[in-house]
């Protein structure tokens, strides 16, 4: 029985394998690490692909604002993408960014949440009229290969359409130059990034 | 009362008043603020290192961008894209998450080996005096509100239950033109008349030796001297990293409604070593001693001090208006831990006698130190003050200062000074008549205090004192 149970297994493994396969050969993987200086800009920073072709349903993304704080604090998105902001305090909170075209939506209570669909690529800073500490980047690249990096700098792309591209970051303070990436189906190509004043 | 003992009054007087007035200057809110240690900006503190001249110099601001070099945690106070909705939001700022505050404390203790000497006759006749080991308190503040503006306070607690608001200023600094080039400091503290901060001394402390001359002429509890904590407007900058200048107008001494009419000017530059703003920075020569660089900085300054003058003397004496104009140069060379720091000026009074006569200080300082480790510095340091009174007799003191600077962490200091003193006459009050000690100085554990001898000569010369100068701050 337990021999039984165990090839079962093994057959279903190998049967999960053959459908997942052409999912992971559509595309490759880009990876890497940012560094900053100073480090501790780092958290501010967001990497993406130029020169994708691909064309992308748009998505919708969430921040939140909880604690009084924007959760997350960097939310990469392509153009065209809508993000639904939120609010989970217990006091009333505003969205604006003095931003590209600009918007403001207005204030809004807890529990309400409110949508603005990103046009223009280029960054956003998302502001509080009332609360002026806090503070959020949308960061709108131009296609919906892009990462906000983690706390210790580590990003990843996936999926990513197989040819050569420019591997770009944005920061919200600091500047870095773009790299070439060869994107090949199935493989993760590492690219490490800096930015500096 | 005997003039002997008259003598002995005014020396302790003088003696209290000086330990009173001591600043001192370190400030380990900025160390918090930064994450980072003392010895960055001070050898031996309050001396500042090349780097750290560059921090005071740019109003207590980082060379670049500040910001990037915080460490501790700040709370906003609007956001940096907050300045695009201006003026619908208010300009952005931030303030420490911690209160940005220091405290600290400094004392002196003398050892007079004769008794009879000035120094024992104004420590009322005692060898070893430790009267004032704890003299004074301080509570600092320092911090930056953006990446322009700060604020640097300082109040003083003396022993006797004195509060002095030393410092109390914000520093609005780039305001126009190119980086550093023009910077307004608003409020309490000291005119910037050196091209290095006030304390550039490791025995001293200040740079500046200064001259009581109406109190010693006319007995005026508070007289204006060079260096002092004046209220006013001050404009200075750096310009191309090697010159600098500062003008500045203040309310002085003056007490009357309305009238801030002091005012002062220096131009200087400085050749070879980091710039005066610390833009660029390669760092220094030896990566082991980053307060060694050769360099030679030169300034130029002048000054009018209108002062009103009221004795307070029982029955009342005149009151009058004293103008003081100063003139003076300095200069500080450094060669790799070598430095040479030196300045003098003259200071020309039109009314300082007691008959209402004019005084002529001319002042001269200068102290050798060599850093042999970041925390012992041996150095020297002399001071001649002279004084010409119209119509009387002209006087000189001559102070000669050896001692050694010992950092025993990077926050707590020793400095032992011993004290020769030499006079060559001795000012007179009274119409001239009545010989009175010689006020002044740069530290109260050496002040200008030889007394004239009751024997009636003119000239003494004595080994006064050692000075033990102990403090600590955190």
């Amino acid at each position: 029985m337990t021999q039984f149970i165990k090839r079962s297994f093994q057959f279903a493994v190998v049967l999960a394998s053959l459908a997942a396969g052409p999912a992971l050969a559509e595309g490759g993987t880009v990876s890497g690490r940012v560094e900053a200086t100073p480090a501790k800009y780092l958290e501010e920073t967001v990497v993406y692909l130029k020169g994708v072709k691909a064309p992308a349903k748009p998505q919708t993304h969430v921040m939140d604002q909880r604690n009084m704080a924007f959760v997350p604090h960097v939310l990469a998105v392509a153009a065209g993408d809508t993000v639904k902001f939120q609010n989970h305090d217990g006091v009333v909170h505003n969205v604006y960014s003095p931003d590209n075209e600009g918007f403001n939506l207005g204030s809004f209570k807890k529990d309400e949440e409110r949508s603005y669909t990103f046009k223009q690529e280029g960054s956003y800073s998302q502001l509080c009229s009332m609360h002026p500490e806090m503070l959020a980047y949308v960061f709108v690249a131009p296609s919906a290969y892009a990462a906000a990096v983690d706390k210790k700098g580590h990003y990843t792309i996936a999926n990513v359409p197989p040819g050569t591209y420019q591997v770009a970051v944005w920061n919200s303070r600091l500047k870095g130059a773009a790299k070439p990436v060869t994107v090949t189906v199935g493989q993760t190509a590492t690219v490490n990034l800096s930015v500096k004043r | 009362m005997p003039a002997s003992k008259t003598t002995v009054l005014r020396l302790a007087l003088v003696a209290s008043a000086l330990a009173l007035a001591t600043p001192a200057a370190a400030i380990p809110a900025f160390a918090r603020k930064y994450g980072t240690s003392c010895i960055t900006c001070h050898t031996v503190y309050p001396k500042l290192t090349p780097f750290g001249e560059a921090f005071r110099r740019n109003g207590y601001l980082f060379p670049g961008v500040d910001s990037d070099y915080v460490k501790a945690d700040q709370i906003q106070m609007g956001q940096e894209a907050n300045k695009k909705t201006f003026p619908n939001s208010v300009w952005p700022s931030s303030i420490p998450a911690a209160v940005p505050l220091s405290i600290g404390a400094n004392g002196t203790a003398q050892v007079i080996p004769s008794k009879t000497s000035s120094a024992g006759q104004a420590a009322n006749g005692t060898k070893v005096s430790l009267q004032d080991l704890v003299g004074e308190g301080h509570l600092w503040a320092g911090t930056a509100l953006d990446d322009n503006i700060t604020v640097w306070a300082e109040a003083t607690f003396g022993s006797d239950g004195t509060v002095d608001v030393e410092h109390a200023q914000l520093l609005f600094n780039n305001l126009l033109g190119p980086e550093h080039a023009v910077n307004l400091i608003v409020g309490h503290g000291f005119p910037n008349v050196t091209q290095y901060g006030p304390h550039s001394s490791y025995l001293a402390d200040q740079l500046l030796t200064t001259v009581p001359v109406t109190a010693i002429y006319q007995g005026n509890p508070d007289p204006w001297t060079l260096v002092d904590n004046y209220t006013g407007l001050e404009v200075n900058g750096v310009i191309g990293g090697v010159f600098d200048y500062a003008a500045g107008l203040n309310a002085g001494k003056t007490n009357r409604v309305s009238a801030t009419d002091n005012f002062y000017g220096r131009v200087g530059f400085k050749v070879g070593g980091m710039r005066l703003d610390g833009e660029g920075s390669t760092g220094a020569a030896d990566a082991l001693r980053p307060w060694a660089e050769d360099a030679l900085g030169v300034y130029a300054f002048g000054y009018q001090s209108n002062a009103r003058l009221d004795t307070g003397a029982t029955p009342p004496a005149p009151v009058g208006n004293d103008v003081a104009n100063v003139v003076g140069v300095g200069a500080r060379g450094q060669l790799g831990s070598a430095e040479l720091n030196a300045g003098w000026y003259q200071e020309a009074h039109n009314h300082a006698l007691d008959d209402g006569g004019k005084v002529t200080a001319q002042v001269a300082f200068g102290e050798l130190s060599y850093v042999v480790y970041p925390w012992l510095v041996p150095a020297v340091r002399v001071e001649r003050v002279s004084l010409k009174p119209t119509g009387g007799t002209s006087a000189s003191d001559l102070h000669v200062e050896p001692g050694v600077a010992f950092l025993i962490r990077p926050n707590v200091k020793l400095v032992a000074v011993f004290n020769y003193e030499s006079a060559s006459g001795f000012p007179t009050t009274g119409g001239g008549t009545t010989p009175v000690g010689w006020q002044g100085g740069a530290s109260d554990w050496g002040t200008l205090l030889i007394a004239p001898p009751a024997s009636g000569k003119t000239s003494l010369s004595e080994f006064e004192s050692v000075g033990f100068f102990l403090g600590w701050a955190m």
